[in-house]
Order: structure tokens, then sequence, then C-alpha cells
């Protein structure tokens, strides 16, 4: 059974971690090592249990484009997004036994170092989503 | 230390293309000949270490290679479920085929799987895709790791490229002669790309498995076509650039700019094998843009620190290199180099020109140049804005980590 695990951000939070000056403290780079060991350590840990499938991150909110429709035509907009509106910043998908040990892997995430400062704007969380059309998903 | 595992890696590396080369001659059947030779490395990789080499590694290859292109044949004849002359005919040469002198046609094979795969009916990720693994001997796997790509993704990828190739029709042989030139720019094209591609993430895991493969790949192009200036401009230019890779970065990942680079960290022996190519590359005349691009690079890798770098000739050669081509980063470099001899404010006139070019609407570079030329111009305000600007567009995070901070540096003092 595969699940997606999905890390959110909005762009404010970018901006913090890549150091923008203007707003409040910022990540250090070694806050951000800190940060990248933490990840790439959880990261390794899935790919040696074989567990890992698929993982991407994705750029900031402001890189975005949004396509609607208007009036039956495909419009394009640009960073569709507020500054502080939290959207997906990248996703890790595994393959284990069951929702319980997906979520087991998930919640490990909630240990990832951040700057005592930069007090994050939102509630941290992590969101866990099983994929639809793996066989497991018959026997719900 | 290398250990036999190792060894055997190396040597199936060096292989792989003479292998491919020498079945596909005797056999035909480009795209199963190339999954029954990975098999053959893999069988090889598996034995060797533990059994040590066969007499002939090649002829071996070569037989199992040979052996089980036949079964792939025969499968896929019983499955299609009816005769299939071209199976028949495969299995009947294999048995007549004579014990050819396998080392003479095995560096045109090489060339002429380059030219294959780097065929204008492929897409160019599928071209480098398929370089990598008929070429370069590498596995799927290795391929999509290096790509950060899913396996599945790559072995599709490299499927339909081969089934391409086999639609086409293309025989297994030199293009025209009056096609060779052609052809030729775009295989230097795509081990161009491959070895860009491994500065492309900027970031963490950095990927200098494709660079030195790129590295190795234009050594074999440059050996097989000695006299192709261009050949040798496209390896003096890798050479030369990834010289000084270990002083690109921080250990954090950040970037170093060139005139911020600690020069004891390039790369010696590199640079001096860079500039011989590239000075006897020159001599010949007529350079093309490898060459113009080696070029520069060797006036940098050659110059005892930013200040003390030749930069009006640096300027003279990108003058050159933008007549040759419309490529907007060009256009960029010149004018740094422009600023650096003639003073920022004729680089930022140059910059100009540049602001409505839709191929660099949404590039950090634009307003990071920009940025660094009105720093040295003392406009810090403008400065800031222009970084945190190209901040903004960045998309690494080290690269925006990075521009955020000459920001900052600009906040403090008056």
């Amino acid at each position: 059974m595969k699940y997606m695990i999905m890390l959110y951000g909005s762009q404010q939070d970018y901006d913090v971690l890549a150091g923008r000056p203007g707003g409040g403290p910022v990540w250090s780079a070694d806050d951000v090592a800190a940060m990248h060991a933490f990840m790439a350590e959880w990261n390794d840990d899935l790919v040696k249990s074989g567990e890992f499938v698929d993982a991407q991150g994705l750029t900031a909110p402001v890189h975005a484009r949004r396509i609607r429709l208007r009036e039956g035509v495909p419009v394009v907009t640009d960073g569709p997004y507020a500054e502080t509106e939290e959207v997906l910043a990248g996703y890790t998908i595994v393959e284990c036994d069951g929702f319980d040990r997906a979520t087991e892997i998930a919640a490990r995430l909630a240990r990832t170092p951040h700057p005592q400062g930069a007090a994050q704007a939102h509630e941290w969380y992590v969101d866990v989503r099983p994929i639809a059309g793996s066989p497991a998903e018959l026997e719900l | 230390m290398t250990t036999p595992g190792e060894q055997t890696e190396d040597l199936l590396r060096r292989l792989a293309p003479r292998v491919l080369g020498a079945v596909v001659r005797r056999y035909g059947h480009f795209d199963t000949a190339e999954d029954a030779v990975q098999e053959a490395l893999l069988a090889a990789a598996g034995r060797w270490p533990r059994d040590g080499l066969p007499d002939n590694p090649l002829g071996w290859l070569v037989t199992v290679a040979g052996r089980r292109l036949t079964d792939l044949l025969r499968a896929e004849q019983a499955r299609r479920g009816r005769e299939d002359v071209a199976g028949r005919r495969a299995i009947a040469e294999w048995r007549l085929a004579p014990a050819a002198d396998l080392s003479a046609a095995g560096a045109d094979d090489t060339l002429i799987l380059l030219f294959l795969c780097c065929h204008p009916a492929l897409p160019p990720a599928s071209q480098i895709a398929l370089t990598l693994r008929a070429v370069g001997g590498l596995t799927t796997a290795q391929i999509a790791r290096a790509f950060l790509a899913p396996e599945a993704t790559m072995t599709r990828r490299i499927t339909r490229a081969k089934q391409r190739i086999r639609d086409s029709g293309v025989p297994f042989g030199m293009p025209a002669s009056a096609d060779r030139a052609a052809r030729l720019r775009a295989v230097l094209h795509v081990l161009y790309l491959v070895f860009t591609e491994g500065y492309a993430g900027e970031t963490w895991p950095l990927r200098e498995d494709l660079t030195t493969e790129a590295i190795r790949l234009a050594r074999i192009v440059h050996r097989l076509l000695p006299d192709d200036g261009e050949a040798a401009g496209l390896l003096a230019l890798m050479l030369l650039t990834e010289a000084r890779r270990a002083a690109r970065t921080a250990p954090d990942g950040t970037p170093i700019p060139m005139a911020e680079q600690d020069r004891a960290l390039w790369d010696a022996a590199r640079i001096a094998e860079g500039v011989a190519l590239v000075d006897a590359a020159l001599s010949r005349g007529a350079p093309g843009p490898y060459q113009i691009q080696a070029a520069i690079a060797a006036l940098h890798d050659e110059a005892p620190s930013a200040e003390a770098t030749d930069w009006p000739q640096i300027a003279a050669l990108y003058a050159v290199l933008s007549g040759m081509s419309d490529n907007p980063v060009t256009a960029l470099n010149h004018a740094v180099a422009v600023a650096m001899s003639r003073g920022p404010r004729a680089g930022l006139d140059l910059l100009g020109g540049l602001e409505g070019d839709e191929r660099l609407a949404r590039d950090h570079r634009l307003p990071a140049v920009r940025a660094h030329l009105l720093e040295l111009a003392g406009e810090r305000a403008a400065a800031r804005e222009a970084y945190l600007a190209a901040a903004r567009r960045a998309a690494s995070l080290p690269r925006r980590r990075y521009l955020n901070a000459r920001a900052a540096r600009l906040d403090d003092d008056p």
C-alpha cells in the first residue's frame, strides 16, 4: 500500500528559511544544515527499509502558476497564493504495511529541528493520505 | 584502493559500447541487442569479482550477450505466435559467425552508437538517457538516480527511444558524410547537457557522477576524432569548469562566486590538461562555441585572482560568442566582463538591452547580475532591491539564501 506524506509551507515560511531580510528572525546556515541532516537521515532510513518510493520538494509558491477557465478560455495567473497561505511544499511517497506504519513514519517528522527564534507562523502539521489504486484499498 | 567490484565496473563500462557494437553488427536488432548487452554486463558484474576475469573479457561478453539476444528474439517470436524471419536469421548467423577481430571495429562502433543514441528523431531527454546506457554502460537504475527520476520513468524513456530508432529504420552505420557535422554537433550537445545537469541542482545531492561520466565520454569522442576542434573544445571546457568544483560551494551548499573562491582548491592538473587542449584546438583556427567558452574558462582558471583576470580579453571572447548564437546567458556574461574591464556603468548599459527578453523574465540571473553591478557602482539601495528580487526568482534554497544574504549585507550601514 502506498501513502503520500505531505509537507506544507507559505511564501513567508520559504522566505524565512531562505534568510530574506526585513521580517523577523531568519534561519541561520547552521539551522538549515541541521534541518537538512535530519531530513536526509529520515529519507535514508526509508531507502534502507525499502519503503521509499519517491520524494520531491517544490519551489516557492511565487513560482506557481494557476490555470483557470474564463469564459471557456484557459487563463494563466502567476503566483496565485497569498503570502501567508499554506500550500504543498514537498512530498514523500512510501510503500509500507498499512496506514499505521505510514503514520508512524510521518510522525517522526515532528522532531525536525527548527530555530527557536524563527517562530512558525502556523501550527506544525504533516498530512498522510493513502494513494488510490493500491491493492490494499479493496480491503478497507 | 579499488575493490574487485569497482575494477570490474570500470572495465565493463569501457567495454560496454564495443560489446553492443559487435552484437548489433552481427545480429542487428539494436533495441533487443541493447537489453541483451545490459544483461551480459550484469552477469559479468556478479561473476567476475568472485571468479576472476575471463581470458578474453570482450569475447566473453559478446558471446553471453549474443546467446541472450537469441533467447530474447526466440521469446519475442513465440509471443507473437508467428514466424519471425529476423529472429531465425539471427539464430542462424550466430552459428555461422566467425571469430571476428573485435577490436578493429570497436572504435568505429562507439562513434556509430553515439550518433545513433543522439539521433535527431529523439527528444534530448531520451538522447541523454540512451547515450548513458548504451555508450556509458550505466544501468537504468543508475541513470534514474542521477537524474532524480523514478526508475520506471527512465525505463519507459529508454524503451521508447529504442523503439523510435527501430521504427525510423536507421541502419547501424556512420551517418552520410553530408550529415556528419550536424550529427556530431548533436552528440557534443548531449554530452554538454549531461555535464551541465551535474551542476543544475546546485544543492544536495551533488551529482558529480554525471560530470565525471560526461568527461569520460567527451574524452572518448576526442580520442576518436582528434582533429575535431569542437570535440577538443568541449572536453577542455568540461575539464576547466570541473577544475573549480571543490571551490564552488561552501560545505553547507552555499554557492561561492568565482571572485571569492579559494583558488588553491582549483585542480591544477585538470587546468593544465584543459589549457593544453584549448591551445592546440585554437591554433587550428575557425573556433566554434565550445572552443571559445573553453578559452574563456582557461583565462579564468589561469588568473591568480579576480582582479588580475584578463577581463578585456574575456569581454572580447564573449562578444565573439554572442555573435555565434542568440543566447541571453552569454549576453549576461558579456555584460559582467565589460563591467569588470570598463566599469560597472558600461555593464549596466548592456543589461538594459536584456530587460525585455522573455527567456530571462522568470530567471534569477538578470536581477542578480544587475544587483552585483549596482553594488559595484555604489548604488546600495537599488542593489539591495535587485538582490531581493533575484532571491525570489531563484529556485534552489542555497542560491536564495546567498542572494538574501547579499541583500542583508547592504542593510546595516549607509
